[in-house]
Order: C-alpha cells, then sequence, then structure tokens
C-alpha cells in the first residue's frame, strides 16, 4: 500500500462512516446512540454537518471511528478465542452482546 | 385527562398500533395507553386481525431466573438501561425500541427469540418495582437479571458457570453450550 492509497483509503472509510452515522441518527436517534455508541452530543454534531463539512471532515490522515471493544473478555468472546466451558460461537456472541450492551459508560 | 387532546389521542393510538404489531397482550395496551378498553378492544382486532387472547398475564418471576430465559431477558434488558441512559425517552418507547434491538441480535446469533414483548414490558415493571434486579457477574463484569437479595461479591452468571443440564435442549433455535 502507497502512502497514497492508505490516505485514499482512510478518506473512504471515514466517509462511509459518517454517512452512515448520520442517516442512522436521522432515521432514529436513540437507536442511532445505541448502534453507533455515542453521546447525545456527538450524534447531534454528526446529524448536523453538511455534505461539504462531511468531506472535509473525512480527508484527514486519521481515521474518525474509534474501536469500540476496548477489553480482553469481550474481544475473546466475540473471536471465540477461549477455552472457557461455552465454546457455541452463536453463545458466546450473545454473551458478547450482554457485555457491550451493558457499557454505557463509555458514552458519556 | 382533563382537556382531550385529539394530537395526544393519535399519538396513543399510534403507539398501541406499533405494540399490537409486536404482539403484545392487551394488558399492555390497557396499561400504557389512556384509550379506553372498548377502543383498544376494537383496535386489536382491526390491526391483528383477530381476538386478543385471553387470560391473565404471566406473573411470576422465576421466568426469568431459569437459564435460557435469563440469557434473553439479560440482552433486552442491558439494551434497554443503555437507552435510558443515553436519551430521553418515555419508558414504552424505551421497551418497543430495546425489544426491537434485542430481537435483531437474537437473529443474528440464529437462535430463537424466547422474550416477547408482553415479556419484556413485564421485566421492566418487575425491575422497577424491585422485585427482580440486574447484578455484576463477578467473572466477566456483565449485568444479568437476578433476585434483588443476590450475593454481588460471589454471583457467577449463567454463561461463565453454565449449570450442569443447560444447554442440552433437543429443540432448535436454543442456546447451546458446544
Amino acid at each position: 500500500m502507497t502512502n497514497e492509497q492508505i490516505l485514499s483509503e482512510i478518506r473512504e472509510a471515514n466517509l462511509t462512516y459518517l454517512m452512515l452515522a448520520q442517516n442512522l441518527i436521522r432515521s432514529d436517534r436513540p437507536e442511532a446512540l445505541f448502534r453507533l455508541g455515542m453521546s447525545e452530543e456527538s450524534a447531534d454534531l454528526i446529524s448536523n454537518l453538511s455534505p461539504a463539512q462531511i468531506l472535509k471532515i473525512a480527508s484527514g490522515n486519521m481515521l474518525l471511528c474509534r474501536f469500540r471493544v476496548d477489553d480482553d473478555i469481550v474481544w475473546n468472546l466475540l473471536t471465540n478465542h477461549t477455552t472457557r466451558k461455552v465454546d457455541n460461537d452463536a453463545t458466546t456472541r450473545l454473551h458478547a452482546s450482554i457485555l457491550m450492551a451493558g457499557r454505557f459508560a463509555e458514552t458519556m | 385527562m382533563a382537556t382531550k387532546s385529539v394530537l395526544n389521542e393519535s399519538k396513543q393510538i399510534d403507539r398501541a398500533v406499533a405494540l399490537i404489531n409486536l404482539g403484545a397482550r392487551l394488558q399492555v395496551l390497557e396499561s400504557e395507553t389512556d384509550l379506553s378498553y372498548e377502543r383498544l378492544l376494537r383496535l386489536y382486532k382491526e390491526v391483528a386481525g383477530r381476538s386478543p387472547s385471553k387470560g391473565q398475564l404471566p406473573f411470576s418471576t422465576d421466568w426469568f431466573l431459569t437459564w435460557q430465559p435469563n440469557i434473553h431477558a439479560s440482552l433486552f434488558l442491558n439494551t434497554y438501561e443503555y437507552l435510558g441512559k443515553v436519551t430521553a425517552l418515555d419508558d414504552i418507547d424505551a421497551i418497543m425500541k430495546a425489544f426491537k434491538l434485542y430481537s435483531e441480535q437474537i437473529a443474528s446469533c440464529g437462535v430463537e427469540p424466547l422474550l416477547s414483548i408482553t415479556r419484556a414490558w413485564r421485566l421492566v415493571k418487575f425491575v422497577d418495582n424491585n422485585m427482580l434486579t440486574m447484578t455484576r457477574c463477578s467473572k466477566c463484569g456483565g449485568h444479568f437479571v437476578t433476585e434483588p437479595y443476590e450475593n454481588a461479591r460471589h454471583y457467577v452468571c449463567g454463561l461463565c458457570d453454565p449449570p450442569a443440564r443447560a444447554g442440552k435442549s433437543a429443540l432448535a433455535g436454543g442456546i447451546m453450550l458446544h
């Protein structure tokens, strides 16, 4: 990957993310807050962006969306990399969903 | 109500229709809207195309504590509380949204949904009345539906430590261990 490619891929990802976020927030705010895992303030900001602003914000050298899973337990459950009592894929994903749905602290 | 607002009534009807479409029992509608029993009955027949189920609602908290329903109930309640924390919603709207999100997640895991909207509503009422609560699992840190006097220090959830006979159900769409 050349540097140019990296920048254009980041831009692409940022654009997709911002547009998806905007659509979600505009169609159903509370649901979007859950899906995106962001605070009401950030949601307000994003939903008010104009297309020109989105284009400008998206073209940088940093990704705008952050990794949501920041602890080992959830990550291991999602990837099923555990030697625990439960090793059914659907069940571990369900477990991960419960843990992730319980994490509202970091959105505040 | 002192003053009858047409706008408010239309909102109530919208809400009732949404609940009927989710499969709610008549008791839920009676409790969550200001519409009269007769109107709700007519509305129910019109929307669902059949008479509502009769009989009492399940009234026991035990169901939510058995292994498989507990996992479903915990997923729903976590979602519900998440919505309640991030945004201001009427309780019933939060229940409907959380139920939708719960159904999506369950479907994506390929598991049969165990919780109905009536059960979900019931669960929220139980929690409001301190008959059930959520306790943090000491192993995974997730919050699970438990009895209010569960010992939080030693509590381990049903997914970290499944009971001996859990996950052996022959029924398709159940939660499996292996």
